[in-house]
């Protein structure tokens, strides 16, 4: 009975094959799969709570993989090797093997962003779906890119692994010095310890070194009500009074919301202490990418080279800022006005955790909007729907530098920063995108 | 009076209806002798059932599974103590007792309220002064559609009532807890406390001058009861009265006694969350002073049921308060627990006292409270409402038993990273009530078995299961009594969403212990006797018992006095002391009797005040820098920055008289006390040590290292915030001129975390040699630092025997301890055993006699270690300070706490992982938060809590097999010890239970008597600080064992260092971070 049982399987198995061995099809990668798959290391991301200046670092290497696979064969894109510290050329494809770069690239990129965050079984559920297809569609191109895809993921990684990432890990804690009263200290409701303290020890893409943008100084902390800091302080106090009488319907505090991009805000209900997370400032810009990548019906290369070098100059915007964040450690408004002006004032937003100065979605915004400008032109006009997952309506810009505007504001209409952590945040943040559109060639 | 004494006879012969079962093994401490009556059997069949809505539910009202409470009384008079139940979401019940356990719900036709209103805490008392007990019931009333005002019910003495709450002035509509009833004028008549809670989550530490703002419907209230033309009346004293009122006051928990012991009866209230419990001491004059950060170290966070009675029999009154410490290790594992380092630290700063989210057991000392809760493994019960502290089985000492149960865990940690990935959105829409039933439905539930926590004496109690089934249940409020007068108590425990449980105590019939129990009544037969304190004395034993009622969670225990007399049948003298101070004493008493006692006959009772003994202080005071070692290594256990100062006492200027040398902290420069005829000292000031106040001060030695006949002084410099080699950890030396002027040898000497520094000319060489133990390695906290034996060869000149990682060396002592004519070097210091290096002459080596004296396994958290010959046989012993048993980790052979050393992340940086055994279960000490900011990778591993709370190993954890692992160190010791020297050999014998309170971080010993201090500031907030002693005398009455502890008059917060002998039996205690005292012996 066995032997027969046997070989109604084999011819089971046969008859399927040879239902499945169809001509082998081109495996077309489309700019969506690439959008796809920034969209679902954005969810992972919220999912698992980056803070800002780790998220930026998750977005950076899986496009710059993507990019350098792409650019051997592209005529419009340069490598950036030579331009990005300490990196080296990847392995080169071999043109012989029928390897697909465009499936590579998409490739490299969903492994690393994998590596990179936590949830796997979520990048997974992506990722199997995907390859199921692509096997059955052409499983020879499939396996060729993968194989090739893995060769530049573990020579990305290797560099990767050389930022000093790892060693920030256990640095110390950012210790407070609670006599000095112009100094940040933890604050409500979860009074979390200063994150990242030691940021500005990662290594930067493109720039020298974390102090290459190093802002003016801050107006010095003083409550003598002639200060150049006081008055500052009186203006976020003002404006957040005004605009709370407004309500909720003002501009202002639709301008707020719609930018306070803070993945962790803590809520407190009786027992509870949770959070309500939305996406980074970064993840904002990068969605902002997509949005003009579409609109330009971007071919592959060219999604991948808005992503990549947007990326890269939010990245190299987060070390500058924090270098400048725990160099001055100074106080911020709500803690400076529950000390010193009103005891029950609450921002509008919640204060994220870390020093004031400067406003970190100023620098970031002011970078990101530099490169998209070089890349998609100025008077470049679209609607921002990147947070109506998190219940925000969409907002229209007529460049991208009237949103790095808006968002740097923002911060102000928030009650989280001081009018001069805005403007030369804003400038550090042009002047760092300048610099970084010029050594990308854009 | 004889003929008013009732004897109740027991049917003990007659009760059959015991079943076989019952275990008569008494040895066996899990002797259950409760047995849970079915509701059939005894008629009561309440059950606090709950029916979640949209509009209220626990999102809506964060306390809406703290459940209803229990009142017991006799509000017949017939002898035997009926039952009040209070519900939530349906009406109360009260059930007559008619005896051998039988009930009969009244409810129907008493006048109770019908109406679902929300009831909270219930009490009965005799509020009219009529020889009946009325009842008060708290409500939750004008909060999302709960409409109702608290009501008292007066007693029509036909098992109906009649409410009246408005008419006495007390109808509060507001968040009410509980009432309590005492005579806070001590006038005569009960005056109400009112315990109201907070509804709001608040936002901010910030702003605590909330504490003084009034709040109408969470502030609490004071009410002062006006008897006019017969006529009882209630008027709010609360402003006057000096407590707060205010919303940040989430109060759960109130009782009230005496606790001072000044005849005036004090308020102990519980806050749930970061607000304090409040301590009312009565000033006796119509007004409290908030006091409790002068009687307590520090209290439970988030505090939810109290009880006050005498635990220890030494007649002051303990405090015990319950948190929701999980004794379950997953479970703790998994749940919201103790605050970080950083937000305690905010806390603080923002003037909130320190508070450990873990019961505490406050023992009384007469002068203030020490929490014993950690040493008597009291702490952790789960999610705990009820303490009730009597005595269960009637051995003479008080039991504690617990309830314990919250309906859904919101504090699971896993579930609140659910909420955080909702979609909020749409949760200010319609979709809300939707929402919520969703976030509800899907809260974690976990029923767990009440608790009885039974005393053993010397401290120690055994946790038992309550009755055989060990039935898990959600239990709130509870009360006992003795409801089948069978001369044991009996407890009623009211749950949620089941059937109220009767505890029937058989322990009567199975212990056979003897017991009293007293009925207090005031003349004219009222009960208003809340507050009286009964004395018993027996055979040269005193039991102390307040009479009070209110205690445990929303509840009211019977107001009959019990005491259990173990074998003791006859009674010497029974004393009341009733509210006006007055007396009445009853001699010769039998045991085994209900006898009640009026106020008649009294005498005056003089209240003594405890002599306030004036501190000697001392002219130094310790100030420490405030480096936070914990900040920098973010999974050790302990601060290694805090150690200092360093003492020594010798003659500098050569006038026959000793003077001080004492070392300060970073920024503090040494300071020599040159000491005078009359005994005193004045300060000398040394240029070179001012020029050297930037270093740390571990540790100093004189000793003449020149040669020229005066005392030099070797200064250990350390600290654990530079790391090895930085100049700032340079040690000093310190030339002195004969007359106590010091010049700094210019040399370059170690620049190590120094530990301990000790000389001894071991080659009898004439010369002075050294060791130098180093206490860690900076920057690498559990490896041991190279420690060093120098020899002197003379002209400053020093050769290295030794280059040895001895351990985190914190004392070393020179001494011949086998009377051979050698020196032995004794060693102690964290995760190391008591170590002895025995020079050999022919070899020139130091030999390691640590296993041949059996002291191999004594690895401990040494603090110091003192050389004497204490029990006078002619040979000399260790005593060693350790850490103590009032700590969070618990250790033995068999179970020891183990630290991983190892860079388990590979980015070159040492990580310490340090697993200990949690009530059976090993687990590791840092939380998830915690491993994975320091080791991102086991974010990987371990996605959600769950997984996490499984972790036993190393290898759970790590994936690395023990044997992997660079290197793994023990403790098998916390205790601080007496090692005997029996010769070859060493014996071990604990200090007592009193001196294993804290930390030992000196000691001394004169006349055959040990003296030591100590306390300790410095472990992380999930350790907790080390604060129950400050320090005491030891001494034994037969050179045998040493038993006796006397306390030392220091203040309950000292952090003491350093003892160091004067003249006179006046000995100088000197403080870290504080001031130095000088107490005498023999007073």
């Amino acid at each position: 009975m066995k032997p027969l049982k046997t070989k109604i399987y084999l011819l089971l198995i046969v008859t399927v094959l040879a239902s499945c061995s169809k001509p082998a099809e081109h495996i077309e990668v489309s700019p969506e799969l690439f959008h796809k798959s920034v969209d679902k290391v954005v969810e992972i991301m919220i999912h698992d709570i980056f803070s800002p200046p780790v998220a930026s670092r998750i977005f950076a290497y899986p496009n710059i993989a993507a990019y350098e696979i792409l650019a051997q064969k592209s005529t419009k894109f340069k490598t950036l090797q030579g331009k990005l510290n300490q990196f080296e050329s990847i392995p080169k494809a071999d043109t012989t093997k029928g390897i697909n770069l465009e499936l590579s690239a998409v490739i490299a990129h969903m492994e690393i962003s994998k590596n990179l965050i936590f949830s796997e079984d979520r990048m997974a559920v992506l990722q199997d779906s995907l390859y199921a297809q692509w096997e059955i569609k052409n499983k020879e191109e499939f396996e060729t890119s993968k194989e090739y895809a893995f060769k530049v993921i573990k020579h990305i990684k290797q560099w990767m692994d050389q930022d000093n990432y790892n060693q920030t890990r256990t640095m110390s804690k950012f210790t407070v010095d609670t006599d000095d009263p112009s100094r940040w200290q933890p604050t409500p409701p979860s009074y979390m310890d200063g994150i990242e303290p030691h940021w500005n020890q990662i290594r930067p893409f493109l720039l020298d070194s974390a102090q290459q943008f190093m802002p003016a100084r801050h107006p010095e902390f003083s409550l003598k009500k002639e200060s150049k800091f006081y008055e500052e302080l009186m203006e976020v106090y003002n404006v957040s009074q005004e605009i709370t009488k407004n309500g909720d319907e003002s501009e202002e505090i639709a301008i707020a919301r719609f930018w306070d991009c803070n993945p962790f805000v803590s809520v407190t209900r009786g027992h509870f202490m949770f959070a309500t997370k939305k996406i980074s400032p970064g993840a904002h810009w990068i969605g902002i990418t997509k949005i003009a990548a579409r609109k330009t019906n971007s071919d592959v290369e060219e999604t991948v080279n808005a992503y990549t070098k947007t990326s890269i100059a939010i990245a190299d915007a987060f070390i500058s800022c924090w270098d400048e964040k725990y160099r001055s450690n100074l106080i911020r408004p709500e803690t400076a006005i529950n000390q010193h002006l009103d005891p029950d004032w609450l921002p509008i937003l919640q204060t994220p955790p870390f020093p004031e100065y400067t406003s970190g979605h100023s620098v970031v915004s002011g970078a990101a909007s530099v490169i998209l400008t070089e890349i998609f032109g100025d008077e470049f006009y679209f609607d921002d729907d990147t947070e109506i997952p998190f219940g925000l309506p969409v907002r229209s810009f007529k460049s991208f530098y009237s949103a790095s505007s808006e968002a740097a504001i923002s911060r102000l209409y928030g009650g989280i920063h001081y009018r001069a952590a805005i403007e030369n945040g804003l400038k550090q943040g042009k002047d760092l995108g300048h610099f970084e559109a010029k050594k990308l060639d854009l | 009076m004889v003929k008013r004494i009732v004897f109740i006879f027991l049917l003990i012969l007659s009760c059959s209806k015991k079943q076989e079962n019952a275990n008569t093994n008494k040895n066996d401490a899990e002797v259950v002798a409760f047995n849970n009556v079915d509701s059939n059997v005894s008629g009561i069949n309440f059950s606090n059932d709950l029916v979640s809505s949209g509009n209220l539910n626990i999102i809506e009202y964060l306390y809406y599974y703290n459940g209803g409470g229990v009142a017991v009384g006799d509000i017949n008079n017939d002898g035997l103590d009926d039952i009040y139940f209070s519900a939530n979401q349906k009406s109360d019940k009260l059930y007559l007792n008619l005896g051998n356990l039988k009930f009969k719900d009244i409810s129907l036709n008493s006048g109770i309220s019908k109406d679902p209103t929300w009831s909270t805490g219930v009490t009965m008392v005799d509020i009219n002064n009529d020889g009946f007990l009325d009842i008060y019931v708290c409500k939750v009333g004008n909060y999302k559609g709960l409409k109702a005002s608290n009501e008292l019910y007066i007693n029509n003495r036909d098992n109906t009532f009649k409410e009246q709450a408005e008419e006495y002035g007390i109808n509060f509509s507001g968040f009410s807890t509980q009432a309590s009833f005492f005579d806070y004028d001590n006038d005569g008549d009960m005056d109400m406390y009112l315990l109201n809670h907070s509804v709001h989550s608040l936002y901010s530490y910030g702003n605590s001058n909330l504490r003084t703002k009034s709040d109408s419907l969470a502030g609490d209230v004071m009410y002062e009861n006006i008897s006019e033309n017969g006529q009882t009346k209630f008027i709010n004293v609360t402003e006057k009265s000096g407590i707060y009122h205010s919303a940040l006051g989430y109060g759960l928990a109130i009782a009230t006694s005496d606790v001072n012991n000044d005849g005036f009866i004090d308020v102990y209230v519980g806050n749930d969350f970061h607000e304090n419990d409040y301590l009312y001491i009565n000033n006796g004059n119509k007004t409290f002073t908030e006091s409790s950060a002068d009687y307590f170290n520090h209290t439970s966070r988030f505090t939810m049921g109290v009880d006050i009675a005498d635990i220890t029999n030494d007649g002051h009154l303990d405090v015990v308060t319950l948190d929701m410490m999980p004794y379950k290790s997953d479970i703790f594992l998994k749940s919201g627990g103790e605050d970080t380092d950083k937000v305690s630290q905010i806390k603080k700063s923002f003037g909130f006292h320190q508070q450990y989210a873990r019961n505490h057991m406050q023992l009384n000392n007469g002068k203030f409270f020490i929490d014993a809760s950690l040493l008597t493994e009291t702490h952790a019960t789960d999610w705990s409402w009820s303490p009730l502290i009597m005595d269960y089985n009637n051995d003479g000492l008080n039991d504690l038993y617990i309830t314990n149960g919250i309906y859904k865990r919101p504090n699971d940690l896993d579930y609140i990273n659910f909420l955080s990935n909702l979609d909020f959105a749409k949760y200010n829409e319609t979709a809300q009530d939707t929402l919520e039933q969703k976030l509800i439905n899907t809260m974690p539930m976990l029923n767990l078995p009440n608790v009885l926590l039974q005393n053993k004496g010397d401290l120690s109690f055994v946790k038992t299961g309550v009755d055989k089934n060990n039935t898990s249940t959600y239990s709130n409020g509870a009360a006992y009594s003795d409801l089948d007068l069978d001369g044991d108590l009996d407890i009623v425990v009211n749950n949620l969403n089941e059937t109220a449980t009767l505890l029937e105590n058989n322990s009567s019939q199975v212990e056979k212990h003897n017991f009293l129990t007293v009925n207090l009544l005031e003349f004219n037969k009222s009960f208003n006797t809340n507050g009286a304190k009964v004395y018993i004395y027996a055979e040269g034993k005193q039991f102390y018992k307040e009479q009070t009622t209110v205690k445990g969670f929303l509840s009211s225990s019977t107001r009959q006095v019990h005491f259990g007399l173990n074998k003791l049948t006859k009674i010497d003298s029974l004393k009341v002391i009733w509210n006006n101070s007055s007396q009445t004493v009853k001699k010769d008493l039998k045991s085994n009797q209900i006898i009640t006692v009026e106020n008649e006959n009294t005498s005056k009772y003089v209240y003594k005040s405890e002599p306030k003994t004036e501190l000697k202080s001392f002219d130094y005071v310790h100030k420490e820098d405030n480096f936070l070692d914990y900040e920098r290594e973010s999974l050790i256990p302990e601060n290694l920055s805090t150690e200092g100062p360093s003492v020594v006492q010798a003659d500098f200027n050569k006038d026959g008289l000793e003077d001080l040398f004492i070392g300060g902290a970073r920024n503090q420069a040494p300071t020599l006390y040159i000491q005078k005829n009359d005994g005193k000292y004045t300060i000398k000031k040394i240029a070179a040590f001012i020029e050297d106040s930037i270093y740390e001060d571990l540790d100093a030695i004189a000793f003449d290292i020149d040669a020229d006949n005066d005392l030099d002084i070797y200064a250990l410099s350390g600290g654990n915030d530079y790391m090895e080699g930085n100049p700032m950890l340079e040690d000093r030396v310190y030339i002195n001129d004969g007359k106590g002027n010091f010049t700094r040898l210019n040399s370059k000497l170690l620049a190590t975390n120094g530990g301990s520094v000790s000389s001894f000319d071991f080659d009898n060489d004439g010369l002075q040699d050294l060791f130098i133990g180093n206490r860690s390695i900076p920057g690498a906290y559990g490896l041991s630092p190279f420690s060093f034996i120098l020899k002197n060869r003379g002209q400053n000149n020093f050769e290295i025997v030794e280059k040895k990682r001895f351990g985190m060396i914190t004392d070393s002592k020179w001494v011949d301890i086998n009377n051979d004519g050698m020196a032995e070097l004794v060693l102690a210091g964290d995760w190391m055993p008591i170590t002895v290096l025995s020079y050999n002459s022919s070899t020139k080596k130091f030999e390691n006699k640590t296993q041949q004296l059996g002291l191999n396994k004594t690895n401990g958290m040494w603090n110091v270690i003192n050389i004497s010959d204490v029990n006078n046989d002619g040979k000399l012993d260790i005593i060693a300070g350790n850490t103590g048993l009032n700590f969070k980790w618990k250790a033995s052979v068999e179970k020891p706490v183990k630290i991983y050393l190892d860079d388990f992340d590979k980015n070159e940086k040492l990580d310490q992982l340090i697993f200990y055994d949690y009530f059976g279960k090993y687990a590791p000490f840092a939380s998830k938060d915690k491993l994975v900011q320091q080791i991102p990778s086991l974010k990987k591993r371990f996605l959600n809590y769950n997984t996490f709370s499984t972790v036993e190993t190393i290898f759970d954890l790590t994936q690395k097999q023990e044997s992997d692992i660079l290197e793994t160190k023990y403790i098998y010791e916390l205790r601080s010890m007496i090692y005997l020297n029996n010769g070859t050999n060493f014996s071990a014998q604990p200090l007592p239970k009193q001196a294993q309170l804290s930390t030992i971080e000196d000691i001394s010993v004169l006349d055959n008597k040990i003296i030591f201090t100590g306390n300790f500031y410095g472990f992380v907030t999930e350790l907790g600080e080390s604060s129950s002693n400050s320090g005491g005398i030891i001494s034994s009455t037969d050179n045998k064992t040493f038993n006796t502890v006397k306390t030392l008059n220091l203040p309950k917060d000292f952090s003491g260092r350093k003892i160091v002998k004067l003249k006179n039996n006046n000995f100088l205690i000197i403080s870290n971070n504080g001031k130095s005292y000088i107490l005498n012996t023999k007073k």
